[in-house]
C-alpha cells in the first residue's frame, strides 16, 4: 500500500529472490488453471456458516488483455499475500538485467516489458508495484486494462461430504503493462512516461482542452464551471495549504 | 471524499515545513491525523469514490451522469482501498451498457500528509508531519466516438 516503505535497494533481497525465482513469476504460456497457493479467507457468502467448506478455487482463463504481446513477456501475478519486496526484487532484477539472470529473451539491458496482474484485494498492491517500478526504472510506457475475472469455487459439505456446490464469482482484476519500448498512444488506458505526480494537475488541462475541442453542447463553458466547482470544493474545508 | 475528516479543520499550516519523515516516535504520545489529499480536480463529470458512501449510491450517481446528465465521459477516481470500488463501479457501468462504454484507466501515486500531534500539550513533544505515498486510479468511462 505505502509506496514509500520499500527499501531503496533490492540487493538485500536478492538471495531470497534467486532461491524462489520460479515462484512469483509465471510466464504467459503456463497452465491456465492454477490452484491458488494462498489460503484465502472465506468470502462473505453464507456458505461458511451453513456447514460448507471451500475445497477448491480456480481462476478461469480470461483472455489476455494485451493482444499482440510477445509470449515470453514476464508476467507478475500479484496475490493478496505477496510481499512487495519479493515481487519488486525479482521484477527489478529482470528488468535491469543485473547479476546475470539467465532466461528466455534476456538481452544485455534486461527485459523490455513486464506485466503486473492482480485481482480482488490484490489490485491495490498491483498498482503499487507498477508505480514503484515506474519511479525506479524511469521512462516506461504504461498500458492499464481492467476486466472481470471469473473465479470458480467448489464448496463441500462438512457433514455429509457428498454434496458439492460450485460457485462462480466475478472479481475485478487489473493488468498493467510496463514497456521500455513505445506503445500505441491511441489505445485506451495508455500512459506516457513521466506522468508520475503530474497526472492530477495535468489531467485538468488535458481534459478540459479535449472538452473544448469536442465542443460539447452542455452547460456553461467548461473552464468557467471548472474553476467555480474547484473554489466551492476548497471552501468545504479541504486542505487549503499552498502547494509546496 | 465528499465528507471531510474532522481532522481537516484543524490544520496548522506553519507546521507543514517540519517534514521529518524518518523520525522514530512513541505511538502513545502522538495522535495521528490524516489530512485529506490535496488538489483534487473537480469537474461536473469527476466522481471520487470513497468507502463511506454506499456502493449502490455511488454507482447510481455515475449512471445518472452518463444517462441523465448527458455526459459523454466521466472520470472515476479511487485512492488506496477505494481503488477496488472504483474499478468495480467502472466495470459495472461497462457491463450494464452492453458494450457501449469503454474504459481507460490511468494509475498514479498520491502524496499524503499525516499530522502527528502530541497527546499532552505540556510535554515537550513537537507537532510533526509525515508524508507517505498511496496508489490511486483514474478511470475514464466514455462512449467512444463513432468513426
Amino acid at each position: 500500500m505505502e509506496n514509500g516503505v520499500i527499501p531503496g535497494t533490492c540487493a538485500v533481497y536478492q538471495g531470497q529472490t534467486h532461491s524462489n525465482a520460479g515462484q512469483p513469476a509465471v510466464v504467459n504460456v503456463s497452465s491456465p488453471l492454477k490452484p491458488a497457493p494462498l489460503p484465502i479467507p472465506p468470502p462473505a457468502l453464507k456458505l461458511g456458516q451453513e456447514g460448507f467448506k471451500k475445497v477448491c478455487r480456480t481462476e478461469e482463463d480470461s483472455p489476455c488483455p494485451f493482444p499482440g504481446l510477445a509470449s515470453g513477456v514476464l508476467e507478475m501475478r500479484v496475490k493478496e499475500g505477496s510481499k512487495i519486496r519479493n515481487l519488486m526484487g525479482f521484477a527489478m532484477a529482470r528488468m535491469q538485467g543485473e547479476k546475470g539472470v539467465s532466461g528466455g529473451g534476456v538481452t544485455g539491458g534486461g527485459l523490455r516489458q513486464v506485466v503486473f496482474t492482480g485481482s480482488g484485494r490484490a489490485v491495490t498492491k498491483t498498482i503499487t508495484c507498477a508505480e514503484i517500478m515506474k519511479r525506479k526504472v524511469g521512462s516506461l510506457h504504461q498500458l492499464t486494462k481492467l476486466q472481470y475475472k471469473v473465479v470458480k469455487e467448489v464448496w463441500e459439505s462438512t457433514e455429509g461430504g457428498t454434496s458439492e456446490m460450485t460457485v462462480h464469482r466475478t472479481v475485478p482484476s487489473i493488468s498493467i503493462l510496463l514497456s521500455k519500448d513505445p506503445l500505441d498512444p491511441q489505445e485506451p488506458g495508455y500512459q506516457p512516461p513521466e506522468t508520475l505526480s503530474a497526472l492530477w494537475e495535468e489531467k485538468e488541462g488535458v481534459e478540459s482542452a479535449s472538452q473544448k475541442t469536442c465542443k460539447r453542447p452542455l452547460g456553461p463553458l467548461p473552464y468557467s464551471s471548472f474553476t467555480h466547482c474547484k473554489r466551492m470544493c476548497l471552501g468545504e474545508g479541504v486542505s487549503v495549504l499552498p502547494p509546496q | 471524499m465528499r465528507t471531510p475528516y474532522n481532522a481537516s479543520n484543524i490544520l496548522l499550516p506553519e507546521h507543514a515545513e517540519n517534514k521529518q519523515p524518518a523520525v522514530e516516535m512513541d505511538p502513545v504520545e502522538y495522535t495521528l491525523r490524516k489530512r485529506l489529499p490535496r488538489k483534487l480536480p473537480k469537474r461536473r463529470n469527476d466522481v471520487y469514490v470513497n468507502m463511506k458512501t454506499d456502493f449502490r449510491a455511488q454507482l447510481a450517481r455515475c449512471q445518472k451522469l452518463l444517462e441523465g446528465g448527458g455526459h459523454r465521459e466521466i472520470c472515476v477516481h479511487g485512492l488506496g482501498l477505494a481503488i477496488n470500488r472504483a474499478i468495480n463501479i467502472a466495470l459495472q457501468l461497462q457491463a450494464s451498457s452492453q458494450g457501449a462504454l469503454q474504459l481507460a484507466a490511468n494509475t498514479s501515486t498520491v502524496e499524503l500528509v499525516d499530522d502527528l500531534e502530541p497527546e499532552d500539550p505540556d510535554e515537550a513533544g513537537e507537532p510533526m508531519t509525515r508524508t507517505r505515498n498511496n496508489s490511486a486510479i483514474h478511470i475514464k468511462v466514455f462512449y467512444p466516438d463513432p468513426q
